[in-house]
């Protein structure tokens, strides 16, 4: 039998309270002036946020913040896309769980791992807790309900029997999400049959995830492309790619906004940013892109020659030996920067309300201009503060999830 | 050669600068037939892997021409890949896919650029990864294998794309030791089926077991070619008996 490791490498949580809070007199000293500063400042918060606070600015104005004007008797269709959605998540994450990468050979899995109990937890508290906060009808509230359930219901039964799926629909099944995109645009904007709905009536969260997700979906592409094109042999690929690069890295992204409300409407063939909101999203897609195109610069820069050269001496063509060879190992090592790109984007969306769009920033604009909520900044700007948290955990734990997914810690081969 | 066999590879007169102006090739020529082992030799600098590399196209070269298998190696990319369909190579570095299994480094070639199906190209994977000795590795990833192991897998992997000329960039400058005579038997298998191979090398044993020639090169020429039992123990140039004290 192996002798057992020493107690001191997995500590008990007193034992490690003492160890590294306490090590010695100036550590706990240390200690205990920060827990004292951070108590006080938990509390003063707390006082606020009970005593002081008025949150009927947040639940009054609820629906603006979620969907902005969308016209009230059209918004079932964003319901129906949320429904698709929570239905879609609820798949994929059985389905990851379900099937665990091809070629491992792990234990079986496991139908509920910790975490997806803790996450599943988080749902459900949310589930019950937002329509009692933001004093939802009983109707509103019944669909976040269902809503809620109908996602760890395709989740359990994605889980259960993901396994039996024929490989054919297996492979099909994250087509769904492109196809899901296609759907929700139809959805949100209106055509084959539905009534329109101007994108000038789009706003709120609605918004500023409407721009992000276009953005983040295009920039990446665009920016593998450009990576590619500053390493091309080519000399006018190589010198465009790096000219187009450095020219947005050298603009503020705001100079950016405004000059292509003016001049978009040149660059781009007509019916592709027809309006104020279609431009800024084509502009933060390609302010996006030259950052993406960085990342996966160093990305590919840190995949050894010999790798193109063992592929291109398989007889591999040149975008054969790229995209099965040299860019999954190169998207392995740019995607943290990628995913920090993309946070740093959908922040970047409160930009928008300073061209005059009703993102989430936007619209607390109004909704603070409105006289009814006057001094009521702090209560809106917290809400949207722990929004736009929720939004970038969410990218970051996903981007996490992918990197070990991708890459299960596996050494390197020379 | 007893009998007269076609020719594989024809080089003649090639020579190559790098873009600093190295003149690293220098008029060098040299025939390979079906069926023939040809060990280059030579110390480091000298052009052997460079003059090896030229044969698929992994070096261009300014002057003189190469033929593999009758098809001419020009600018000329559909002809680049066509060569490269026929001919195998084996890295120093092994230079396996790290993000692929095993079996996954082997069957990405045929099916991508031969078009099979992947059923096929699966069993033909894994009666090679037996022929090598590592079939029971088949669903694990490079990096979970020793150097020999990897070594191996990527011979399988050239072999797999059933190449007519193997070239091996010493293959096994980059083992511990104890792991060299695993490659080299694999190596000595695929010669004694017949194999037309080009290996850069520095192993004398396997040069004087395996080699119908030894080709030794300096300075980017090519100064003596003769068959082992020759060239060990009888070397015509002052610069070969050279190289052979100092590698003996």
């Amino acid at each position: 039998m192996a002798p057992a490791p020493p107690a001191t490498l997995r500590p008990g949580p007193w034992q490690w309270l003492r160890r590294e809070l306490f090590g010695s007199r100036l550590d706990g000293l240390i200690s205990i002036a920060l827990l004292g500063f951070l108590l006080a400042a938990a509390l003063g918060l707390a006082k606020w946020a009970i005593f002081q606070a008025q949150w009927t600015v947040i639940s009054a104005n609820s629906t603006l913040f979620a969907v902005g004007r969308y016209p009230l008797e059209q918004q079932w269709r964003l319901w129906l896309l949320t429904t698709l959605l929570a239905l879609a998540t609820g798949l994929s994450w059985g389905l990851l769980r379900a099937l665990p990468r091809s070629g491992s050979s792990g234990p079986p899995p496991i139908l509920w791992p910790r975490n997806d109990r803790w996450a599943a937890a988080i749902l459900v508290l949310l589930a019950l807790w937002r329509p009692l906060a933001l004093q939802l009808t009983l109707a509103i509230q019944l669909r976040w309900w269902a809503i809620t359930a109908l996602l760890l219901l395709a989740r359990w039964a994605a889980g259960r029997w993901g396994q039996a799926l024929p490989p054919l629909v297996r492979r099909l099944i994250p087509l769904i999400w492109p196809l899901l995109y296609l759907v929700g645009m139809v959805l949100i904007s209106g055509g084959l049959g539905l009534v329109q709905v101007a994108p000038s009536d789009w706003g709120g969260l609605l918004l500023t995830l409407l721009m992000a997700t276009f953005a983040i979906l295009l920039c990446f592409p665009l920016g593998v492309l450009l990576a590619l094109g500053r390493r091309s042999t080519l000399p006018l690929l190589r010198w465009g790619s790096l000219l187009y690069i450095e020219f947005i890295r050298g603009a503020p992204l705001i100079t950016l906004l405004f000059l292509g409300q003016n001049i978009l409407g040149f660059l781009l063939p007509g019916g592709l940013a027809p309006d104020r909101v279609w431009r800024a999203a084509w502009v933060l897609t390609f302010f996006a892109a030259a950052y993406v195109a960085e990342a996966v610069r160093s990305g590919l820069a840190a995949v050894p020659a010999g790798q193109l050269e063992a592929a291109r001496s398989l007889g591999l063509s040149m975008p054969f030996a790229l995209i099965h060879v040299v860019l999954p190992q190169a998207m392995r090592v740019a995607l943290p920067a990628t995913v920090g790109q993309f946070i740093t984007l959908l922040q970047d969306t409160t930009l928008l309300s300073l061209i005059g769009l009703l993102d989430l920033l936007g619209t607390a604009r109004t909704v603070m201009a409105n006289p009814a909520f006057l001094g009521r900044n702090a209560e809106v700007y917290l809400v949207l503060a722990v929004l736009f948290w929720c939004c970038c955990a969410a990218l970051g734990l996903g981007s996490r999830a992918l990197e070990t997914r991708l890459n299960p810690n596996l050494a390197p081969s020379r | 050669m007893t009998t007269p066999a076609a020719v594989m590879i024809e080089a003649r007169g090639v020579e190559k600068w790098y873009p600093n102006g190295f003149h690293a090739l220098r008029g060098v020529d040299l025939t390979v037939h079906q069926g023939e082992v040809v060990v280059i030799m030579g110390p480091s600098g000298s052009g052997k892997s460079t003059f090896l590399r030229t044969f698929n196209a992994l070096e261009d070269f300014q002057q003189g021409s190469i033929e593999v298998d009758g098809i001419p190696l020009s600018d000329d990319l559909r002809q680049i890949d066509a060569v490269r369909r026929e001919v195998g190579m084996v890295f120093q570095q092994f230079n396996l896919f790290p993000h692929l299994s095993v079996l996954d480094n082997l069957t990405l070639a045929p099916v991508l650029v031969r078009k099979l199906p992947k059923q096929a190209v699966q069993r033909r994977a894994l009666e090679l990864l037996d022929r090598v000795g590592i079939a029971e590795q088949a669903h694990k990833y490079p990096g979970q294998l020793s150097g020999g192991q990897q070594q191996r897998v990527a011979i399988a992997r050239s072999l797999c794309m059933e190449p007519r000329v193997m070239l091996f960039d010493e293959p096994t400058s980059a083992l511990d030791p104890e792991m060299v005579q695993e490659v080299l038997e694999v190596m000595q298998g695929l010669a004694q089926d017949g194999m037309t191979m080009v290996v850069v090398t520095h192993e004398v044993r396997f040069a004087r077991q395996v080699a119908h020639r030894v080709v030794l090169m300096d300075g980017g020429m090519v100064v003596e070619i003769a068959p082992p039992e020759q060239f060990f123990s009888n070397p015509q140039h002052e610069r070969s008996k050279q190289f052979l004290r100092q590698i003996g």
